[in-house]
């Protein structure tokens, strides 16, 4: 189990940016974090990755990893970002890079094995000796969670993942997501700004707003309320053929 | 999808003969370009008269052999180690600040050492003691060993300089070459006002000092700089996977369990290093750390497992190349090195810029 207990950060003394943010996420559970720009989501995120010193509890089943070493949070917590940089690597190379806290200095043979069969779950075998940066988006976006993957990680942090994506990449980004949290009993935190994908995506929510999260439960806290407290829009709720559907204005 | 597989052990293995061909061949040709530098020169001894020579080291009735192991021997190992050293400290330095335009010289180490040598012949007639500015004192009291002892430790302070004001700010790259700009251009200026103030002689020594050029190292310095250099090639190689995790940037890399910081000030300290080391027995060699670099990086891509060793091998060739043209073309005058490292460099770099095709 994965919790948050009261974690405050502020960049300057005098303007908190998280204000005692709590949650919780079960094992394979998918959680998203859903917020306005500048409500505290990306802050949250680099606190969790400890990328930024915050105050407050960091939870792997009741053991505080706030202040365990970069290693050992690098095997605990992987990170798949929006924005994509890998350098002039390989695709192995690439993913290869995301043991570097399980081997130390040299990569042996048994880190080039666990590589090759996460390049074989996500289909990027192909690809494997191919320079990344020659990669459609989609593809790029495959190798960035490949290398988390290859972490071997309890939970996977996605901040944005589908930002620069069109649709069908967006729905191939998602799907496989979801199948990593089923199939692996991986947790994944996720923040996205598509409403209607969070909806069919996540297992719990937190509706974030001013470095709190006000609104937190199943798919049932998504409603004209929540929405318009949080994005301050107006939303409409469509039901049909048993999905729903957040349609914004009106 | 088995065959997938198969088909991409394949590539992989071809991928890694290839590599192994250009190690293999770079190799080849630095031993080769190395007795080409060492047995050619102003006295025009015959390839028979050189490996006769080898035999008589130490011979100091034997012209021939006092040549090879007194005068072109220590030249042709700082050509390796110092062309080495550089490149790589150029390569770990474009690495380490994220910027394809980073040299040794990035931190303002060169100018440092060019101001501390300044210091060092103008200021004390080229020794320790000697103070003033007058021509029987430049003449009488040049120590090289004191200057390249006063420039290194002068480049040794402006790196910490430099570093212990970037801790401000986090190490944050844009910073450091800013800091490293502004911190070169103080000692430029200092050297400029010495110089002012210096008599023709001393004046002379100090500018001909700053010309990069092998024929002034001893054996000694050699072996200082070849303990330092290789020392941190090893270091460097060892922590190949961690620059690589740089190259997708400072969170990415945090995020795989690399201390970014921690990473960044070591390879920006011991680059800098071997740079001040080098400027301070050699003079200014421009270039073999841009140059060598880019080259490796778009030949055989970015993985430092493979650029680091090929950019030592290729610095080392550029160096063993340039030294062997700046004594043979000026029919008896050894050209400063430095300068023929830029003539060559320059228009081979342009040509692969525009001509060779990326990388797969």
């Amino acid at each position: 189990m994965f919790e948050i207990k009261d974690l405050k950060f502020a960049y300057k003394k005098s303007v908190p940016v998280l204000k005692g943010v709590n949650l919780a996420l079960e094992e394979g559970e998918i959680g998203v974090l859903l917020g306005k720009n500048g409500a505290g989501k990306s802050t949250l995120f680099k606190c969790v990755l400890g990328l930024l010193k915050a105050t407050g509890e960091i939870l792997f089943d009741d053991k505080d990893i706030s202040k365990a070493s970069r290693t050992e949070r690098a095997k605990l917590i992987a990170y798949v970002p929006q924005e994509l940089s890998f350098g002039e690597l390989t695709v192995f190379d690439s993913v290869l890079t995301g043991r570097i806290a399980r081997f130390g200095l040299i990569a042996g043979q048994d880190d080039r094995e666990v590589v090759n069969r996460v390049l074989e779950e996500l289909e990027l075998t192909h690809i494997a000796t191919k320079n990344v940066n020659q990669l459609s988006g989609g593809e790029r976006q495959k190798v960035a969670i490949a290398r988390a993957l290859a972490q071997e990680p309890q939970m996977l942090v996605f901040d944005e993942p589908t930002g620069n994506l069109d649709v069908q990449n967006e729905q191939l980004i998602f799907g496989l997501a979801k199948r990593i949290a089923s199939e692996k009993k991986i947790t994944i935190l996720i923040a996205i700004h598509n409403l209607n994908f969070a909806m069919d995506f996540g297992d719990k929510f937190f509706m974030m707003k001013d470095g709190e999260i006000k609104h937190t439960g199943g798919v049932e806290i998504l409603n004209e309320n929540t929405i318009s407290d949080v994005f301050g829009v107006k939303a409409a709720i469509l039901e049909a053929e048993g999905r729903k559907a957040i349609v914004y204005g009106g | 999808m088995e065959s997938v597989a198969t088909n991409v052990l394949e590539v992989q293995k071809k991928m890694r003969i290839k590599k192994a061909i250009i190690i293999s061949s770079l190799f080849l040709l630095t031993v080769v370009m190395f007795f080409v530098c060492w047995f050619v020169g102003v006295a025009k001894m015959s390839v028979k008269d050189c490996f006769e020579a080898l035999g008589h080291r130490g011979d100091v009735n034997d012209i021939n052999a006092l040549i090879i192991w007194n005068t072109r021997f220590p030249r042709v190992i700082a050509a390796v180690v110092a062309g080495a050293g550089l490149a790589v400290a150029g390569l770990i330095m474009q690495t380490t600040l994220g910027n394809v335009m980073a040299s040794p010289s990035t931190l303002g180490v060169s100018n440092a050492a060019v101001f501390g040598a300044n210091l060092s012949i103008i200021g004390f007639a080229g020794g320790f003691l000697s103070s003033g500015a007058d021509f029987a004192k430049t003449v009488n009291t040049f120590n090289p060993f004191a200057v390249s002892l006063i420039a290194f430790l002068f480049s040794s302070a402006s790196v910490m300089l430099v570093l212990a004001l970037c801790r401000i700010k986090k190490f944050s790259p844009n910073t450091i070459v800013l800091a490293g700009i502004a911190i070169g251009a103080i000692w430029t200026a200092g050297t400029t006002m010495l110089q002012i103030f210096a008599t023709d002689v001393g004046l002379s020594a100090a500018v001909i000092w700053s010309f990069g050029d092998l024929g002034r190292v001893t054996l000694t310095q050699d072996y200082i700089m070849l303990g330092f250099v290789g020392a941190a090639i090893i270091l460097f190689f060892c922590l190949s996977w961690r620059f690589n995790a740089m190259l997708g940037g400072d969170n990415i890399a945090r995020s795989v369990g690399v201390n970014v910081t921690a990473l960044r000030v070591t390879g920006l300290l011991v680059g800098s290093l071997i740079t001040a080391m080098c400027v301070s027995f050699l003079g200014i060699i421009g270039f073999v750390g841009i140059i060598c670099p880019h080259v490796v990086k778009k030949l055989l891509g970015h993985n430092h497992v493979v650029s680091i060793p090929i950019t030592a091998l290729t610095g080392s060739l550029l160096l063993l190349f340039a030294d062997t043209i700046a004594r043979t073309i000026a029919n008896g005058i050894a050209l400063p090195v430095g300068a023929v490292t830029s003539l060559l460099g320059a228009p081979f770099f342009l040509f692969m810029l525009f001509t060779a095709k990326e990388r797969v």
